[in-house]
């Protein structure tokens, strides 16, 4: 699994290659990663699933923990690019009733301008 | 403009200047107009006969109730600057009329001599037209400049500068007084009249100008321009107050305040009647105590009553003055002060003049801006209905009521056959008891002021933790996503995680879609495509087998076995001790473990697994450790909170084993030689503990001071207090710990600025100097109502200018002083070198050169 950072207009987005499981994900994990960002002063964080094929309940966990940490802060984390197969796992989870999630990455960014 | 108001000490802004300077002007105008309408009217007053002193309390009673009604329709249907600058204009014509009429009595001839025997043989219609008028405009002028304020400024901002503006009533008071001392030594006192309607006339110009800087700091909307209930008169005035607890409570504190501070007024009196002095004496000592009282008044506004308000807040500055009059008041009842053997004293006179002048002193200053302050929070649409009623008539009613109460006494209780030293007791006790009242009712009205401010403000955001924990069950996610993973793992492991899940969940038609179980269309779309499967479900028909009750009786009636048990625990051990054994079968044995029964042989290889190198087995063997919550366990489970792929899932784990792991967990947390990492992910822990053992834990692991562990304990507690109200916490520990935090994060801001030359910090710098001070407010609601300040917090963030200064008002209320210093710079919007100038004093830090 790879992530790599870029900044868009002021957001934060994280483009995520492989499968977000405990067995690939890397030092500093995801959540760290993100609460860098925060602790740099962004509040506006997208993670873009374009590569990502599976989550497990690590990655699960990791999601919901950066959720926490951005929504704490006053901040936004919004998902994009989420394969079908990602996008009913979230909806049998639960997770979309709280993820704000986008088929696509620019109409993601452009969500962050308004309230 | 502003430079200068600042080099006066001005608490301004840049783009409040304008506005404060023609107010500060405008309130100096209508007092110093006051105070030589007063001083005329007084002198006239006297001049009539005693016996007719009634009518004139009883005249302006009974037509201030009329001049509320038409100022309130009048109000209510023009434009506020409009309708200033008419009053202004009709009440210099008035004066001039007054005047005229006065000087006709002085003539001795006149074209037309019927009107000069008019005037001259019925003065005293004059004389009573004139006070009467004189008290309604008073109180008209001064009605109509706190609604200016009110129009133009929040409630931070009006806080602000309440104290500056009200220094300009008491400067333009003096000023009028030296004017009406020095003028009638020139001329006859009445032409003082005349100096009035070029103040007036000056006032209509300085109105525009305030409501011209009005517009534009609203964005070009002028107060009262849209009519708010045309039409609604004082009747309408009345049930607005009547029907509004805040309203009534507010008057009633005007009311006590005026009934407390008329009976003291009984009490000079009769202190100074006691003194046997004659005329003159007796004026030229009246001139000077309230020349006297309005100096000091002065002074005292100027270096105490922002400060008073800055540091203490509302409630204090205004129990300030009944406290000091009931503290004033209660030597009476145990000296002998006011007569000594039918001698007055000295002492009786010093007496009577510092508490008539400690209540003239508190009601012009501190009393008069917080008042001013009350009305704030309250609806446009309301607040005009209500102020001009309160204003108005309020005081007049108290006053009233204040003399029919003291012409009761004076019939009912042989008043007037007592000496003076037992008539002042007498009115002493009526002082304590309505002193107690106002007390109670300051007590109220601050309660509800602070709700009323609250009343605005909305959470911005909602907690994250919440958020999840009402719309995810992160268990059953979990356990269905290790379900679909473990599928093509091994056949084995998903089976027994299917098993696993049919324990603890019912297998619903949901479910099962989501485990790839059923057949449907819909599954075969959907499951198909999100585990990657082609064709048929490989387990086809298994939830028949799996959810058969006869099924599940038989996997326990099999790990029942003493035979099992015996087998499967060689198995394990020996897979677990090899070093051949696949990360896979070590994931099947630490699964298999948590279905077991708990025989010594399960826990011993459970421990081994926990020590696992590999976080996928480490997944399954925390499972398993949680569902049987072994004490023997608990160590490995700590060392896993070091290592972050395995941290969220030990922190589950040990928190399933509730108050069981306090103790470890609390040694672990204090060990300062420990690793950080395991340290840090305790407090998690102990806030989902949240019991009041782990709360006292973790708040005497932040007092000790350790800045490693300082954001995770503070996160922490702030968990605890949302999730478990009834959690108790000492609070000078805590204040203690969030003064410490605020001095950090102040020096932080002023050692960085400083360094850049006044400007900024960096945006790093700043970005950690803005997570301390949100690490300062969760650690504020141990303290201070939580919902309050969370609601601050966001607002003074992401709120508009509006509910930024209620936030700032509403902090302002609940925390102490020392923490307002530190925090109230970083969070106001206020330039760098304001921010540092502030600093400075409570850091004790010296000016750079």
């Amino acid at each position: 699994m790879d992530i790599r950072t870029r900044d868009h207009q002021g957001i934060v987005v994280f483009d995520i290659d492989g499968e977000v499981t405990i067995s690939t994900m890397p030092q500093p994990t995801l959540h760290q990663l993100i609460k860098d960002q925060l602790e740099r002063g962004k509040r506006d964080i997208l993670l873009d699933l374009k590569k990502v094929d599976f989550i497990d309940s690590f990655g699960i966990g990791e999601l919901l923990a950066s959720y926490v940490s951005t929504q704490n802060l006053g901040g936004k984390l919004k998902l994009c690019h989420v394969s079908r197969k990602l996008f009913l796992l979230f909806q049998i989870t639960r997770l979309v009733t709280v993820l704000e999630i986008y088929e696509d990455c620019d109409r993601a960014l452009k969500s962050f301008g308004t309230p | 403009m502003h430079a200068f108001l600042r080099r006066l000490r001005v608490d301004v802004r840049p783009d409040e200047s304008r506005a404060a300077a023609f107010l500060f002007l405008y309130f100096f105008l209508i007092t110093l107009t006051f105070s030589v309408i007063k001083t005329v009217k007084e002198s006239l007053q006297i001049s009539v006969n005693p016996r007719s002193w009634w009518v004139f309390d009883l005249g302006t009673a009974v037509l201030i109730g009329f001049a509320v009604a038409v100022n309130t329709r009048l109000l209510n249907r023009l434009p506020r600057r409009k309708y200033s600058s008419l009053t202004l204009g009709f009440s210099a014509g008035c004066l001039a009329l007054f005047w005229y009429a006065f000087d006709l009595y002085h003539r001795r001839i006149y074209p037309f001599p019927v009107l000069l025997v008019f005037v001259q043989s019925h003065l005293n219609l004059f004389i009573y037209a004139f006070s009467f008028w004189s008290d309604v405009f008073i109180a008209m002028t001064i009605t109509q400049f706190w609604i200016a304020v009110n129009d133009i400024f929040h409630p931070h901002q009006a806080k602000r500068l309440v104290g500056f503006l009200v220094t300009g009533g008491l400067l333009g008071g003096i000023a009028g007084s030296a004017i009406a001392w020095s003028l009638p030594k020139l001329v006859a006192p009445h032409y003082l009249l005349l100096v009035c309607p070029a103040i007036l006339l000056l006032m209509i110009a300085v109105v525009g100008l305030v409501h011209g800087e009005g517009e534009r700091l609203r964005g070009g909307t002028e107060a009262g321009s849209r009519p708010a209930g045309a039409g609604v008169g004082f009747l309408e005035s009345l049930r607005t107050v009547r029907g509004d607890r805040y309203l009534r409570i507010l008057a009633g504190v005007l009311a006590s305040a005026v009934l407390v501070g008329q009976i003291i007024n009984y009490q000079f009196k009769f202190v100074v009647k006691a003194q046997g002095w004659n005329d003159a004496t007796r004026t030229s000592f009246l001139a000077m105590f309230f020349s006297g009282v309005l100096v000091v008044s002065t002074l005292f506004h100027l270096f105490a009553t922002g400060r008073v308000l800055r540091r203490f807040g509302i409630r204090v500055a205004l129990l300030v003055a009944p406290v000091v009059l009931i503290l004033g008041t209660v030597p009476v009842f145990f000296l002998t002060i006011v007569t000594a053997a039918a001698v007055p004293t000295a002492a009786g006179l010093l007496w009577a003049s510092l508490l008539r002048g400690a209540d003239k002193l508190f009601d012009t200053t501190m009393s008069q801006s917080v008042r001013e302050l009350l009305y704030i929070p309250i609806p446009a649409e309301i607040k005009y209905k209500a102020k001009v009623l309160i204003d108005m008539s309020v005081n007049k009613f108290a006053l009233g009521f204040g003399a029919v109460l003291y012409w009761t006494l004076y019939r009912a209780l042989s008043f007037a056959m007592k000496t003076p030293e037992e008539q002042v007791r007498t009115l002493g006790v009526f002082v304590v008891a309505f002193a107690l009242l106002w007390m109670g009712l300051i007590w109220i009205i601050h309660d509800e002021y602070l709700g009323k401010v609250k009343a605005d403000l909305a959470r911005k955001w909602q907690d994250g933790h919440k958020v999840v924990d009402a719309n995810v069950d992160i268990g059953l996610t979990r356990r269905i996503v290790d379900t679909i993973q473990s599928r093509e793992r091994s056949a084995t492991l998903y089976v027994m995680n299917l098993y696993g899940l049919v324990q603890k969940e019912k297998l619903t038609a949901e479910l099962m879609e989501a485990i790839g179980l059923r057949g449907e269309e819909l599954k075969a779309r959907s499951m198909d495509a999100l585990l990657g499967v082609d064709g048929e479900p490989a387990f086809q028909g298994i939830e028949d087998i799996i959810t058969d009750k006869e099924f599940d009786s038989v996997v326990r009636e099999v790990m029942a076995l003493p035979v099992y048990k015996d087998v499967m625990e060689k198995q394990i051990g020996d897979l677990v001790t090899g070093k051949s054994a696949s990360e896979v079968a070590r994931m099947e044995a630490a699964k298999a473990l948590g279905l077991m029964e708990p025989t010594p042989a399960v826990i011993r290889e459970l421990g081994r697994l926990l020590r696992d190198p590999s976080p996928e087995v480490l997944n399954y063997a925390l499972h398993s450790a949680a569902a049987h919550l072994r004490k023997e366990h608990v160590p490995a489970i700590v060392d896993l909170l070091e290592n972050p792929m395995t941290r969220q899932l030990a922190q589950d784990t040990l928190a399933a084993y509730g108050p069981r792991v306090e103790d470890v967990l609390k040694k672990r947390l204090q060990d300062r030689e420990g690793p950080p990492e395991v340290r840090r992910a305790i407090p998690d822990v102990l806030a989902r503990l949240g019991n009041q053992k782990a709360a006292d834990a973790l708040v005497a692991e932040l007092v000790a001071g350790d800045e490693v562990l300082e954001a995770g304990l503070i996160e922490a507690l702030y968990k605890v207090r949302a999730n478990h109200p009834q959690a108790s916490f000492k609070k000078r520990r805590i204040a203690a710990a969030a003064l410490s935090l605020a001095r950090r994060n102040a020096e932080d801001y002023l050692a960085a600025a400083e360094a850049g030359a006044g400007r900024e910090p960096g945006p790093e710098r700043q970005a950690a100097i803005d997570l301390r001070t949100k690490l300062l407010f969760d650690l504020l609601t141990l303290i201070a109502p939580p919902e309050d300040v969370v609601k601050a917090y966001q607002n003074i963030l992401r709120g508009t200018k509006k509910s930024v200064d209620y936030s700032l008002e509403l902090l302002d209320n609940i925390l102490n002083g020392d923490l307002k210093e530190l925090l109230f710079p970083l969070i106001e919007s206020l330039p760098p070198e304001e921010r540092c100038r502030r600093l400075r004093k409570p850091l004790r830090a010296p000016r750079p050169r």
